[in-house]
């Protein structure tokens, strides 16, 4: 498989702040890829440097094995991209908006303009500056995905939605998938990237921490188990891998490493399991353990990328 | 029938105080106050400050007769008229000049600064919601409204005040000084009304404020062809507001009755406005938005098209007002056929000649409309900052669309409505000048001589999208260049301006057509020079960051 964009080394350097440091991004040709991290971790950033509009201070950038910055025009016409703080032309109208952004980029699907209008509920008749957060998002999400573009940058697409649009967006992006076009989705909202994505790169201070597909990141991280058991379970938190071992009347809470899982199993089943609840890693948690003590700082970590 | 027993419930009455749709004006006042608390005092004391420069600049000008006699040349004929009726021209003294010439300036600031805060703490407050929180408290209906109109009112009353103390702390006389800051408060008073107004019939503080300037610039129009119709106002002078402000001659021979008429005028607005604000819902507005197009129109499918499209409205804007301004210029143009009587400065500044005072004075005209035509060409390239700072630029940018395509598109239409604007522009003037002198050449030579300057503005065009590419964020500097071309144009022989200062204004090497004859040569140099300004920021353009939100 190609990969439809490949960084290495990136740097890009504001005044004194250093947005990007060596980021390595690899998305393959045809997968979703989720773009997760905090705000102010280089998301837009980065998403700004593939599509050529911000010059890379050092690395290598490569995009559908083109440079973004040099072929930035011959790029765009294979490229749509949604910006994360979608502004409108105060008099133009949603409708006219699209139909300029689809045209300059090489025209636009004209059936499939009118379905996503209706299935998103947007009316494309009103004025940009009547539009609220939401239905700019929805203007700008129509213009990228009635093209026929074969990589699509998301940056933070669903930010203003409500829930019921969420569901249709991510109707649309699996329909976008299955067609085998390439989509990096930068999110704060982990739950949709769990459903969409085929991998994920976690980003935390302009470099990237960790990718891989969710299976091998779960694997690398702890499963949380929760055990009714007859006999009282004794022993199980001096094993290799077993973490924060909760036990209570009978009941018992622990974390296991995913190299020590099976060992953890066994030795709980000596002790007669009545019932057992495990779960595997969420997505929270992956990013918890990159982000614990920032998120703890902040007090929160779903406030909007600026 | 049956005849039921029931009741009617006994209503309390409720007879409503008409303390309840004014609950909370006091802590609302507060509230502006405290908002306000840079903008306001700034606004009052940049006034004074100026009128304080001014005032003494022009009384050091009055110090000898020729000075009086250079001064007294701007406050004569029809030209003055755009200023003012010109009383007590006949015996000019600095406090006739500051009241009389540069009255109209305060008049202007008074009205804008009225305006903006009349529309900052009522529409502009509901058009982002911000008024719909503040009257789920306990808020009466007419409370914001009432609240803004009681610090204007307050606001006018302290400019007035601070008008009347500059003027008196200059040495003119008290009284009049008071009738004076009367005259720009009443203005002031007058535009508040006239927004409280306008802001309830559109949903967009913009176009209210829009609507409201029109009006402003409405009333100056009117008056000034009123004054030019007779010495000291001709009956539709009388139809402006601003007229009544400059009727109370102050320092000639004061009269307060004059303000009656603003006073009155501002209280029908207001009322209106209360009116009004009783039948909408809030953060509606009387006339509801229309909805547009649902696609785009078929030719709106390149930059060129987009940029087009996009500053269509302030290309046909400026246009129509210029083409207006230059046909009235032109119109008055016979006034100078005959020079008995003209002060020989008067005829030094249009080109030193008896007999070709005409073209004198449309040559001075045409580099005046050429200089306005710079503001159009640099607010056109500020607005294609916007477009980036905004946050528009960027999607465009993101499509097939190249920075230099992008800019350049943008440049293009502007340079393109640059021509377009002083070919509208000179050929009203030309059948304003035709008709009143009555030679119809001039209909032809207008036209080219305007058409001559168009070089000229190109780079001052060239010089902001050089700033665009380079130095973005100091793309005001360019406004240094107009206005410096503006202030030598109308002010080059009233005072010495160094030649390297005239040297560098672009419009200097165009000369004077029709009065002089057209630099062909100085054209294409300039057109060089422009090109050459536009290629260098566009390149610039090209290899820096776009800037983001």
């Amino acid at each position: 498989m190609t990969a439809a964009i490949a960084t290495s080394g990136l740097v890009k350097t504001f005044g004194s702040t250093r947005a990007l440091d060596r980021l390595d991004l690899t998305v393959d040709t045809g997968e979703v890829h989720g773009f997760l991290g905090p705000n102010g971790a280089g998301k837009s950033t980065t998403i700004r440097v593939l599509l050529g509009l911000l010059r890379a201070d050092s690395g290598r950038v490569e995009v559908l094995g083109g440079d973004p910055w040099h072929d930035a025009v011959a790029m765009h016409r294979r490229m749509a991209y949604v910006p994360g703080d979608v502004e409108l032309w105060p008099n133009l109208t949603g409708g006219e908006a699209i139909d300029l952004l689809g045209r300059l980029r090489g025209g636009l699907n004209k059936a499939r303009r009118a379905e996503l209008i209706e299935r998103l509920d947007l009316d494309p008749t009103k004025k940009g500056r009547t539009y609220s957060k939401g239905n700019r998002q929805k203007v700008a999400i129509v213009a990228a995905l009635a093209s026929d573009a074969e990589l699509l940058l998301l940056d933070e697409p669903t930010a203003g939605l409500d829930p019921l649009m969420e569901v249709v967006f991510q109707d649309v992006i699996n329909q976008v998938k299955a067609q085998g076009r390439t989509v990096l989705l930068s999110s704060h909202i982990l739950a949709q990237v769990e459903e969409l994505a085929d991998k994920v790169s976690i980003i935390r201070h302009g470099e990237i921490v960790q990718s891989g597909t969710l299976a091998e990141m779960r694997h690398l991280t702890r499963t949380t188990i929760e055990a009714d058991t007859s006999r009282p379970v004794t022993g199980l938190e001096l094993m290799p891998g077993v973490h924060d071992l909760e036990a209570a009347d009978g009941r018992v809470r622990f974390a296991v490493d995913g190299d020590h899982l099976n060992d953890a199993v066994q030795a709980l089943s000596h002790f007669d399991i009545r019932s057992m609840t495990s779960h595997p890693p969420t997505l929270e948690e992956l990013m918890l353990r990159h982000y614990g003590e920032e998120l703890a700082a902040a007090g929160n970590g779903n406030g909007e990328e600026r | 029938m049956t005849a039921t027993a029931v009741r009617e419930p006994t209503r309390t009455p409720t007879r409503r105080s008409p303390g309840n749709v004014l609950a909370g004006t006091g802590t609302l006042i507060r509230f502006i106050l405290r908002r306000d608390r840079i903008k306001l005092p700034a606004w009052l004391l940049g006034i004074s400050l100026l009128l304080f420069q001014l005032a003494t600049a022009v009384s050091g000008l009055t110090e000898t007769e020729e000075g009086r006699e250079d001064l007294a040349r701007f406050m004569e004929g029809e030209v003055s008229a755009i200023m003012g009726p010109g009383y007590g021209r006949d015996s000019i003294s600095a406090e006739v000049y500051v009241a009389g010439v540069y009255g109209l300036f305060f008049f202007v600031l008074a009205a804008l600064m009225s305006m903006q805060l009349v529309s900052r703490h009522t529409r502009v407050d509901e058009q982002n919601g911000r008024a719909e929180l503040v009257r789920s408290t306990v808020v009466g209906r007419y409370a914001q409204l009432t609240a803004v109109l009681i610090v204007a009112v307050a606001a006018n009353v302290l400019l007035g005040l601070m008008v009347g103390g500059t003027m008196t702390a200059n040495g003119f006389d008290g009284g009049d000084g008071l009738l004076f800051g009367a005259s720009v408060g009443a203005v002031g008073l007058v535009f508040a009304g006239i927004t409280a107004l306008t802001v309830q019939v559109t949903e967009y503080a913009r176009t209210a404020t829009g609507i409201a300037g029109a009006a402003l610039g409405g009333a100056w129009a009117v008056r000034a062809v009123g004054d030019m119709i007779d010495d000291y106002g001709s009956p539709l002078s009388w139809f402006s507001p601003l007229a009544w402000s400059n009727q109370t001659r102050s320092y000639v021979d004061g009269r307060w009755w004059p303000l009656l008429l603003s006073i009155g005028l501002a209280a029908a607005a207001t009322a209106a406005g209360y009116a009004l604000s009783n039948r909408r819902d809030v953060g509606a507005g009387l006339v509801a938005s229309r909805a547009g197009a649902p696609v785009a129109a078929s030719w709106l499918r390149s930059p060129l098209a987009a940029a087009f499209r996009l500053q269509r409205a302030s290309l046909i804007g400026w246009t129509a007002a210029l083409a207006v301004f230059a046909f009235m210029f032109g119109a008055v143009a016979d006034q100078l056929t005959d020079p008995d009587g003209m002060s020989e400065n008067r005829i030094d500044m249009f080109g030193g000649s008896v007999d070709t005072l005409v073209d004198g004075y449309l040559g001075v005209i045409t580099l005046f409309t050429a200089a306005l035509a710079g503001i159009m060409a640099i607010q056109g390239v500020q607005a294609v900052r916007q477009e980036e700072t905004k946050g528009r630029a960027e999607p465009v940018l993101a499509t097939a669309t190249s920075r230099w395509t992008w800019l350049g598109s943008y440049l293009t239409v502007i340079a393109i409505g640059l021509v377009g604007l002083l070919l509208v522009a000179g050929f009203a003037s030309g059948i304003g000048a035709a008709a009143s002198v009555g030679d119809s050449s001039y209909v032809w030579e207008m036209t080219s001589a305007h058409l001559a300057q168009v070089p000229g503005v190109l780079v001052l065009l060239g010089t902001a999208a050089l700033l665009f590419g380079v130095l973005p964020r100091a793309i005001g500097l360019a406004w240094a260049v107009v206005g410096g071309s503006l202030f030598v144009g109308m002010f080059g022989t009233l005072m010495d301006i160094p030649g390297w200062l005239r040297n560098i204004m672009p419009t200097e090497y165009t000369g004077q057509p029709p009065l002089d004859s057209i630099a062909w040569q100085a054209m294409v140099i300039l057109l060089v020079i422009a090109a050459g300004l536009a290629a260098a920021g566009l390149a610039a353009f090209r290899r820096r960051d776009l800037e983001t939100k």
